[in-house]
């Protein structure tokens, strides 16, 4: 895809040959390490213009540090969501719901959405999300002394309870987790296809539920009311297909990147076997180490930005992956402690649009941990075999062949 | 001790909770409730790590809101004891 020309309102000097697609490092490579690529962006100037990071080749404003990407993220008036990125595949506009709202439409639909994913309500789930995993996990041991972690563990068992939550059925499963993938990964004409079958589907499962509830999420969405009213169809197939996509990836490559880190190093995972009780812990600098999603903003507004003039429609890159490697914020931030303290790491986001299934995921990433550390013996990388990792706006790993004996 | 809850900064990442539970109370969506929080001195450690957890820094440890100081200064302010 052809970038775009740098407009003229950014000075030259604040221009940066960087980005999150094309950079070095960022390519999908055999035991590539993606997320130490941009941890070098921290000896560069705090905001840089980056011409061309975006899937769609636009540029971005690039912001490092992390209380400068707090400080965008909590400001909601002047660093706007609204971008319709699924449906403008679809050449349409309208929202994934909540997050490509912005205040104060965003917190009527936060209010009806949060109970839902609340630390309580996940506590709930908790026995259901362990059975999987313990399931998954002892079928992988009873048929061998090595598995694919993706293909085995991670996806089936992030990907299940997510749709168990949805009220879909798991036998689709693959069909689902493929429509992901190619929205998320693929190349235009793969992406259009993915996004038109997802919303095909999140429409006919929402008349279907009309017709007949069944007690489920979508259910649920048919259901509610926001200010006294109904939701139309469209705010019902903006959560529903947020809620999917959102869903299908995310969980299942922090514990791939997770399991990787422990079959790296033998310290950490001895650390965990033997101290189950540190797992909680561990999993956020986990997650603060190996965070895979940017968030971009729309500047709705001309403002100055700690120099960097950022005029009304420019695009605000704040990558996770960035700000959790910030020295400001973080001791050794490319150490990977596992008992580091005070881990106030962006990887669900701040503000209004914190992650809305944050407290679902760390339950899931803890439990998947647990589990799988309790079960399978001391476990590396197989010979021969290399994970293979890529950047991009949602950083990723495709593999992860661990043997034991 | 006493915990300031800046509740309109409250995000709901709930991290204070997963540290104390006893000591911040969410509500039904995972938010802090409104009020500020006195802390009980066995607690001090607990709520204060629970208060550097936040990523919004909703919540603000104020140290000088001793109980005792308080009412010592309360007393004086009235007429009470020198």
């Amino acid at each position: 895809m052809a970038c775009k020309p740098v407009p003229d309102h950014v000075p030259p000097e604040m221009v940066k040959d960087f980005s999150l697609f094309t950079s070095p490092g960022m390519e999908r490579m055999p035991n590539g390490d993606p997320h130490a690529a941009v941890a070098c962006l921290h000896d560069a100037p705090p905001i840089f213009y980056s011409p061309n990071n975006t899937r769609d080749g636009r540029g971005t404003w690039v912001i490092t540090r992390a209380k400068d990407q707090r400080r965008v993220l909590q400001d909601t008036a002047t660093f706007s969501s609204h971008r319709s990125i699924f449906a403008s595949a679809l050449g349409e506009n309208w929202p994934m719901i909540p997050l490509e709202l912005d205040p104060p439409a965003h917190g009527v639909f936060r209010s009806l959405l949060n109970p839902l994913f609340s630390p309580k309500r996940v506590m709930v789930l908790e026995p259901v999300i362990r059975e999987r995993a313990i399931t998954l996990i002892d079928r992988i041991l009873a048929a061998s002394t090595s598995c694919d972690v993706m293909k085995d563990f991670a996806f089936p068992f992030a990907v299940s309870i997510f749709l168990g939550f949805l009220g879909l059925s798991d036998k689709e499963r693959d069909t689902f987790v493929g429509w992901g993938r190619d929205l998320l990964h693929g190349e235009n004409v793969k992406r259009t296809a993915a996004a038109l079958a997802i919303v095909g589907f999140i429409d006919e499962l929402a008349a279907m539920r009309r017709k007949e509830p069944a007690g489920d999420f979508m259910s649920f969405a048919v259901g509610a009311q926001v200010n006294g009213r109904p939701l139309t169809d469209e705010e019902v197939r903006g959560i529903g297909v947020l809620l999917f996509v959102a869903g299908l990836d995310t969980v299942a490559t922090a514990i791939g990147f997770d399991l990787a880190h422990l079959a790296r190093n033998l310290k950490d995972q001895q650390l965990l076997r033997s101290e189950p009780d540190r797992i909680g812990l561990a999993s956020e600098e986990l997650l603060r180490a190996y965070s895979t999603v940017q968030m971009i903003r729309v500047a709705t507004k001309d403002i100055d930005f700690d120099g960097a003039p950022i005029r009304k429609g420019d695009y605000i890159s704040c990558a996770t992956m960035i700000a959790n490697r910030d020295p400001e914020e973080f001791d050794c931030p490319n150490t990977i402690d596992l008992a580091r303290e005070d881990n106030r790491h962006t990887a669900f986001a701040h503000g209004p649009h914190r992650c809305l299934g944050s407290h679902l995921a760390r339950r899931e990433i803890v439990i998947g941990l647990e589990e799988w550390l309790s079960r399978i013996p001391d476990f590396r990388i197989k010979g021969g075999t290399a994970p293979i990792t890529f950047g991009g706006h949602v950083f990723g790993i495709e593999n992860l062949i661990l043997e034991w004996s | 001790m006493r915990i300031i809850v800046h509740k309109n900064k409250c995000q709901g990442h709930a991290r204070c909770w997963a540290q104390a539970p006893d000591i911040f109370n969410l509500d039904d969506e995972g938010y802090i409730l409104p009020g500020d929080i006195e802390v009980a001195e066995r607690d001090e450690l607990l709520a204060s790590r629970g208060a550097r957890s936040c990523p919004e820094r909703a919540l603000e440890i104020d140290a000088t809101a001793d109980a005792l100081l308080t009412r010592l200064l309360f007393n004086q302010a009235c007429g009470g004891v020198k």
